[in-house]
């Protein structure tokens, strides 16, 4: 039930998603991995949609470097950790919000218990071995999860749904190399921003999702391109191909 | 035969959004490739690794339908045809 506050806080978008809309933003708890340039834009978003629990996992600190875009975190905020400084811009955003941070590396060892209890996944890491992870975990529960990722000008998107679509391992079975990427912030954005709302659509069942579709961004001409997926059969983490064969394996 | 080379990403900016070359008939993708990467150093340096081997995470399709790895070599294109490729981005 929605209290009269969140009826009158969340009225211009209950004129849109109903309040049986809103009511299953209030009732998901969305697992964010990563508050980095992708998931602050999505965490903040998805706070003043009215989501209702957001578990937000990342191990680093808030370093200089991550101010030209990671939007949660300022000035001040160098030298603590990612989560606690993105769970006190969020909590004052949005007091109602119940969060959990974890402090933790995504894993093939806890990337299972880390996502249990979740509606749905945001993948806004910044590195395959650890997405990997984490699409198997989704995988496993059956949950659907979101991938986004960026560089430069660049980015893509879609989303996984367990048993229906490509999953992560399938569309890009070989991780792409290097580990640190030039970024500009708004291209982090833009695609932070779609995963918040290929969230919105999902919990509210009110849109089309990029299910099978891969949505690159293209920040040159700023241009949009689809391209068609299909599952794998052979895939290592959702097909018949196992584990041992697969190059990008699931651990970090 | 003309095949179409749509680039995306990083790749776009090596070879250009759309590139149209002319193919013997019947060639396959490693031809293909190596045509790409005769163009510039930097062009083949986004589409093999030290070995001479096709980067292994960089996504092609041909006529919009993903191409696994498993048959780079063993696909035939024809005239008209429209070969996508797509070096897939990590950060967040």
């Amino acid at each position: 039930m929605l209290t009269e506050r969140e009826i009158e806080r969340y009225s211009r978008q209950i004129a849109f998603i109903g309040e049986e809309g809103q009511e299953r933003l209030k009732a998901a708890h969305v697992v964010l991995a990563g508050a980095g340039g992708l998931g602050c834009p999505a965490a903040l978003y998805l706070a003043v949609a009215g989501l209702g629990r957001l578990t937000i996992i990342d191990s680093d600190q808030v370093e200089m470097t991550n101010l030209n875009r990671q939007i949660l975190h300022w000035e001040q905020d160098i030298g603590r950790n990612k989560t606690v400084s993105a769970r006190d811009k969020l909590q004052a955003v949005n007091p109602d919000m119940v969060i959990d941070d974890v402090c933790e590396v995504v894993t093939g060892q806890n990337a299972k218990a880390l996502t249990r209890q979740a509606t749905l996944i945001i993948d806004a890491l910044d590195n395959f071995p650890a997405r990997y992870a984490l699409n198997l975990a989704a995988l496993v529960h059956g949950i659907p999860c979101i991938h986004g990722a960026v560089s430069g000008y660049d980015g893509h998107l879609t989303t996984v749904i367990p048993g229906e679509t490509a999953c992560l391992q399938c569309i890009f079975p070989n991780p792409p190399g290097g580990s640190e990427f030039p970024i500009i912030g708004t291209t982090a954005g833009i695609i932070g921003l779609m995963q918040a709302h290929e969230a919105i659509k999902f919990l509210t069942g009110r849109g089309t999702l990029m299910k099978n579709r891969l949505l690159i961004w293209d920040g040159r001409d700023s241009s949009v391109t689809f391209l068609d997926l299909e599952p794998d059969p052979e895939c290592t983490a959702c097909g018949n191909g196992t584990q041992d064969t697969g190059r990008g394996g699931g651990e970090s | 035969m003309k095949i179409t080379v749509r680039a995306f990403a990083q790749f776009r900016e090596v070879v250009g959004e759309v590139t149209v070359l002319d193919l013997p008939q019947r060639s396959g993708l490693p031809v293909l490739f190596a045509a790409l990467a005769s163009r510039s150093d930097e062009s083949r340096g986004m589409l093999f690794d030290d070995q001479g081997a096709i980067r292994e995470h960089v996504i092609f399709m041909v006529n919009r339908k993903r191409v696994p790895r498993s048959s780079l070599d063993s696909i035939i294109l024809y005239e008209g045809d429209e070969v996508a490729i797509y070096p897939p981005v990590a950060g967040g």
